[in-house]
C-alpha cells in the first residue's frame, strides 16, 4: 500500500460495532433537535433538519438481523438487504444502479447481528427521485431468480477473499468460539456452506416475515423542511401495509467458564493474530458509561495500557487494542493483536499480564482524568454529518436510548469515579475465563500456546465454515 | 465479511481532486468555501478555513517528503522517520507527546506516501495552543533515542507484516510499482524492503530530518472551530521563529518510456487470485489529470459504471473491480484491480478490461455518463463539505501537488476527457497477477 500509517485502525467491523461503545462528549453539544412520528402503518419516522450542505441522509433500521437467520441458513438476513437494490417491481437492477449514480446518490443495506440497515444518501434537489429509489428498494423488491444466483456466488467468494486476510476474518472465528450455539456466534454475512443453502424462496419469506413498516425506524436527516419531509416521507412509505411480525427473541448469552483456545491455521502467516476475552456487555447496561472509561484507559486509545505494553516498550506488535462489541444482548469483550511468530507467547503473556495488572491495580486518577478528557474530546466528530446524526437517532430508537444519552454524557463521563472504575473492572473485564482465538503458522506456533487452556481447538483456515465446524 | 478493502481504498482515493472535476452544471449553486491563506516568514504555508458546526479542530502538517526521497538500503526511512516523530522531543520528551495530547482529549496519527508525510492532530478546541507547542517543538528539536529506536525498527517490522505479508492486495500492489520503475524512486515501497528496515542508521535518521523537515518545505492546514486570526498569531508565536533552510535535493531522475509490456506473475497461497494492471499516467499537475479522474468514474464508480456491468454482473467473473490513484510530483500509475471469482482464470478478466478499454477508446463518452460521472464527484465534494475533521484536508493535497488557487469551491471547468488524448498518456504496459490456489 502506498498510504503507510503509523496507527493501526481496528478491523473494520469491530470500530463500526463499537460505534456506541467508543463515544462521549463535550458540555456544549447536544443532539440537535428532531422529532418523532409514528405513521399510521405503524412506521416510526425520526426527522432532524441540519442545513449547511444541501443533501438529505435516510438510516432505516428493520429490526431483524442475522440473530432472525434460520439455523443452516445464516446469512440470509444479509443476502435479502443485500438484493433489496437487484431489482424491483418496475425496475432492473441495471436500472436501479443507473438511475441512483446518475443523481450521485448512495444506497447501501446490510444485516447487522440486531437489525438490518438500509441507507441512503442524495442531493437536496433530487429528493424526490431519491426517495422513489430508496421506497422502491425496500418496498418492491422482486427477488429475481438470477439476481439471487449472482448475490449467492459473489457472497461465497467474498468469505473466501476475506480468509486471505487473517484480520478480517479474526472476529468470525472469535465471535464462532465465543458464543458457539447462540445467535451471536454467526457471521452476519454467513459461510460458504450456509450461503450455499440459501434458495430465492427463503429469501422471499424472510422479507415477508421480517420487513414491515411496524418493525421499521426510519430517520432522516440533513437540509430541508421537516414539515414537507414528513408529507414525502408519507406518500412514499405511508401506503406500505401493516401486517403482524414477530421480532426475534434473543436469550442472553452466557460468560464462557474456564479456558479454551482455537487455533486456526494459515500455512503462510509470519505473524500470529490473537483474540482474547469473553462474553462483554448489552448497549443498555448501566455501567455503559464507566465501561468506556475504564476500556479506553485498558485498550480504547494510543495511550492505553495494553499499547503502551505491546507496541510502545517492547516494540512486539503495530498494535494492540481491547473494545466491548455492545449488542442488545451482551455481545462480545475482546483484546486484539498480532506479532511475528516467534514473539507470539511473549506477547499474549504479556496482554495478560496488564490485564491482571488491571484487576490488581485498578486505574489511577491521573488516567481516569486523561481518558475523560479524551472522551469528550473526540466524541463530537462523531456525530457532525447528518449520515452520522441519521444513523445515531435510529439506533438510539431501536436500543431505547434517549437523547440524554448524548446529551448527558460528558455529565455522566465525569461522575466516574475510582470506585466506579473498580467496580467495572471486576464486574465486566473478564479474569481467569478466557476464550483464545488464534490465527497462524500452527506448525511453528501450535505447541507453545498450549500451555493458555486445557481446552484445545483447531482447524485450517481454507476449510469451508469458521466456526463450529460444520455438522456440529 | 466481504473484502471490502479493495473497494473502499479506491473509493477514497478516487475522492482526493473530486473538488477540482466538477462540471459547470454546479455554477449556479455553487458554495464557496472559503479559506485564509498566509506564507510565514519562514516559508510555511498556512490554510484556514472556519466551521463552528462542533467545537473541534483538525490540524494537518504536510511536509514535501517521502519515499521518493529515499535511495537504495535507506527504503521506507521516511515512513519510519515519521513514526520517530512521535519519540521525544525537547520539551515533549519519550511518551509524553501522545500522553499529553490524550489527556487534553486531542488524537493523532501520521502517514506517509510516495510524495508526502503527513501528521493529523484532531482535537477540542481548547488544545490549540498545546498542538502548537507540540508541533514546533518535535520540527525543531527532536530527539533520537538508539533504544526507542531500535523497538520502533520492530512495531515498523510488524506493519510490515500485515500490511505486505498477510495481505495480498498490500503483497501485489508492491510487486507492481518495483516492476513499473526501474530508474525513478517510485520502484520502491513507502514501508521499505525488511531488510532496509532492519539496517538504517542514527546518521540516516538525522540527515532525513535535516533534509526534510523545513518550515519552508511544509504545509498547514486548518480546518474547524477557529479564526484564522487565531491561526497566524499561534503561528507567528510558535513556527515563525523556526529558521527555514534548503528542502531536499531535486528528484531528477526521469523514468525512461516503457518500452513493452510487463507482466508479473506472483505465486502465493490463496483462497483466490487477484489482478492488478498498471498504467503509466502524468503527474498529479498535467491538466489530462482531471479528465483521467472522470474516466475512472465512468469505468468503475458504482454498480452502473462500465467494468462493473461488464465484470461483475455481465459477465459473472469477477467479484469486485476497482481502481486507486496517487498524488504525485512525479509521473504515477493508475491501477486497475479486479478480484477474480473461484475458478475463474484472471485472464478472463484482464481481456474482458482490455476490451472495456478499447471500447471506450473507440467511442466518445455519451453526454449522459458524463453528466453521471460530474454528479458522482458533486455529491463527494459535498460530502467532504459537510464534515470537518478531516475530509476536507484534501485542500492541503492539492495546494501541495497542484500549488493552485487554495478556494473550497467547485471549479468552473468543465472538463470532457478526449480518449484520444487521455489514451496516449495511459500506455498499456503492465500487468501483474498472482495464480491462485497454490497446491500444497
Amino acid at each position: 500500500m502506498s498510504n503507510v500509517l503509523r496507527a493501526m485502525r481496528f478491523p473494520a467491523s469491530a470500530v463500526l460495532a463499537l460505534g456506541l461503545a467508543f463515544s462521549a462528549f463535550a458540555q456544549t453539544l447536544k443532539l440537535p433537535p428532531h422529532e418523532k412520528v409514528v405513521l399510521k402503518n405503524g412506521l416510526t419516522l425520526l426527522l432532524m433538519e441540519k442545513h449547511g450542505v444541501p443533501m438529505v441522509s435516510l438510516a432505516a433500521i428493520v429490526k431483524a438481523g442475522a440473530v432472525a437467520d434460520p439455523v443452516g441458513k445464516e446469512g440470509l438476513a444479509s443476502v435479502t438487504a443485500g438484493l433489496l437494490r437487484k431489482g424491483t417491481a418496475k425496475r432492473s437492477a441495471q436500472k436501479f444502479a443507473e438511475d441512483l449514480d446518475f443523481i450521485g446518490g448512495s444506497f447501501a443495506a446490510d444485516a447487522g447481528a440486531d437489525f438490518t440497515s438500509i441507507s441512503g444518501e442524495f442531493l437536496t434537489k433530487d429528493l424526490d427521485k431519491g426517495l422513489d429509489l430508496f421506497s422502491d428498494a425496500l418496498l418492491h423488491p422482486a427477488f429475481v431468480q438470477a439476481e439471487v444466483d449472482k448475490m449467492l456466488a459473489q457472497d461465497i467468494d467474498g468469505v473466501r477473499a476475506a480468509k486471505d486476510e487473517a484480520q478480517s476474518v479474526a472476529l468470525n472465528y472469535y465471535y464462532g468460539y465465543l458464543f458457539v450455539k447462540h445467535p451471536y456466534a454467526r457471521s452476519d454475512g454467513g459461510d460458504e456452506l450456509s450461503l450455499a443453502r440459501i434458495t430465492r424462496d427463503a429469501v422471499a419469506k424472510f422479507y415477508e416475515a421480517n420487513y414491515t413498516p411496524g418493525s421499521t425506524i426510519l430517520a432522516v436527516a440533513g437540509d430541508f423542511n421537516a414539515v414537507q419531509m414528513r408529507a414525502k416521507i408519507e406518500q412514499a412509505l405511508g401506503n406500505w401495509s401493516a401486517k403482524p411480525n414477530a421480532l426475534p427473541a434473543v436469550p442472553a448469552p452466557s460468560t464462557v467458564k474456564g479456558k479454551r483456545l482455537l487455533l486456526i491455521d494459515k500455512v503462510d502467516s509470519t505473524q500470529t493474530f490473537f483474540v482474547i476475552g469473553n462474553v462483554g456487555t448489552a448497549v443498555n447496561d448501566p455501567d455503559r458509561v464507566a465501561i468506556r472509561v475504564v476500556n479506553t484507559i485498558f485498550g480504547g486509545r494510543f495511550t492505553s495500557e495494553l499499547n503502551e505494553a505491546l507496541r510502545v516498550e517492547s516494540g512486539l506488535t503495530y498494535g494492540a487494542d481491547s473494545f466491548f462489541d455492545s449488542r442488545k444482548q451482551p455481545g462480545a469483550f475482546a483484546i486484539y493483536s498480532f506479532t511475528k511468530n516467534e514473539s507470539t507467547t511473549q506477547a499474549i503473556d504479556l496482554a495478560l499480564q496488564v490485564l491482571a495488572k488491571l484487576h490488581k491495580q485498578g486505574v489511577t486518577l491521573e488516567q481516569l482524568t486523561s481518558a475523560k478528557a479524551y472522551i469528550k474530546g473526540q466524541f463530537p466528530p462523531s456525530i457532525e454529518t447528518s449520515t452520522q446524526l441519521a444513523r445515531r437517532i435510529a439506533s438510539n430508537e431501536f436500543y431505547g436510548l434517549g437523547d440524554d444519552e448524548i446529551n448527558q454524557l460528558e455529565a455522566r463521563v465525569d461522575a466516574v469515579t475510582p470506585a466506579i472504575a473498580r467496580q467495572v473492572i471486576e464486574k465486566h473485564f473478564p479474569e481467569e475465563n478466557l476464550v483464545f482465538m488464534l490465527i497462524g503458522k500452527a506448525s511453528e506456533i501450535g505447541p507453545a500456546v498450549q500451555k493458555y487452556a486445557s481446552q484445545q481447538d483447531s482447524r485450517k483456515i481454507s476449510e469451508p465454515g469458521f466456526w463450529p465446524p460444520p455438522g456440529k | 465479511m466481504n473484502k471490502a478493502g479493495v473497494v473502499l481504498r479506491g473509493l477514497l482515493l478516487a475522492t482526493l481532486f473530486a473538488a477540482a472535476t466538477i462540471g459547470a452544471r454546479a455554477q449556479g449553486e455553487a458554495q464557496q468555501f472559503p479559506v485564509a491563506t498566509k506564507t510565514l516568514k519562514n516559508g510555511m504555508k498556512v490554510l484556514v478555513q472556519t466551521d463552528h458546526s462542533i467545537p473541534n479542530v483538525a490540524l494537518y502538517i504536510f511536509y514535501k517528503i517521502g519515499s521518493r526521497n529515499e535511495r537504495p538500503g535507506t527504503t521506507g526511512l521516511s515512513h519510519f522517520f515519521e513514526h520517530m516523530m512521535f519519540n521525544g522531543a525537547k520539551k515533549y520528551g519519550r511518551g509524553a507527546l501522545d500522553k499529553a495530547m490524550e489527556a487534553s482529549g486531542a488524537a493523532n496519527n501520521a502517514y506517509t506516501t510516495q510524495n508526502v508525510t503527513v501528521y493529523q492532530d484532531w482535537f477540542p478546541r481548547s488544545a490549540l495552543n498545546l498542538i502548537f507547542d507540540i508541533e514546533a517543538d518535535r520540527i525543531q528539536n527532536l530527539s533520537f533515542d538508539p533504544k526507542k529506536i531500535a523497538s520502533e525498527r520492530e512495531v515498523v517490522a510488524s506493519e510490515r507484516r500485515t500490511s505486505v505479508d498477510a495481505n495480498n492486495e498490500g503483497l501485489l500492489d508492491e510487486q507492481l510499482w518495483a516492476t513499473a520503475y526501474i530508474a525513478h524512486p517510485y520502484q520502491w515501497p513507502v514501508v521499505g524492503w525488511m531488510s532496509d528496515i532492519e539496517h538504517w542508521t542514527m546518521d540516516d535518521l538525522k540527515h532525513h530530518f535535516e533534509m526534510g523537515y523545513a518550515p519552508n518545505n511544509a504545509t498547514m492546514v486548518v480546518v474547524g472551530d477557529v479564526t484564522p486570526e487565531e491561526i497566524f498569531e499561534l503561528c507567528e508565536k510558535f513556527i515563525e521563529p523556526i529558521p527555514q533552510h534548503s528542502p531536499p535535493p531535486a528528484v531528477t531522475t526521469v523514468e525512461p518510456e516503457q518500452l513493452g509490456e510487463r507482466r508479473l506473475v506472483v505465486h502465493k497461497q490463496a483462497e483466490l487470485p487477484l489482478l492488478m494492471i498498471g498504467y503509466h499516467v502524468p503527474k498529479t499537475n498535467n491538466p489530462d489529470f482531471y479528465a483521467l479522474n472522470i474516466l475512472r468514474t465512468v469505468l468503475v464508480q458504482g454498480e452502473s459504471s462500465r467494468m462493473y456491468q461488464r465484470l461483475v454482473d455481465k459477465d459473472q467473473i469477477a467479484l469486485e473491480v476497482s481502481t486507486t490513484q496517487q498524488s504525485g510530483f512525479d509521473p504515477l500509475l493508475t491501477i486497475i484491480i479486479a478480484q477474480p471469482k473461484q475458478g475463474v482464470d484472471p485472464q478472463k478478466c484482464e481481456a474482458a478490461i482490455f476490451d472495456e478499454l478499447e471500447k471506450i477508446k473507440k467511442a466518445p463518452i455519451a453526454d449522459q455518463e458524463l453528466e453521471k460521472a460530474k454528479n458522482i464527484r458533486l455529491v463527494e465534494f459535498y460530502q467532504r463539505c459537510g464534515r470537518s475533521m478531516g475530509e476536507r484536508i484534501p485542500s492541503g493535497r492539492t495546494k501541495c501537488f497542484l500549488a493552485t488557487t487554495a478556494k473550497f469551491s467547485m471549479p468552473r471547468k468543465t472538463t470532457r476527457p478526449s480518449p484520444k488524448k487521455t489514451f496516449s498518456a495511459w500506455r498499456k504496459n503492465i500487468l501483474a497477477r498472482t495464480i491462485a490456489p497454490w497446491l500444497p
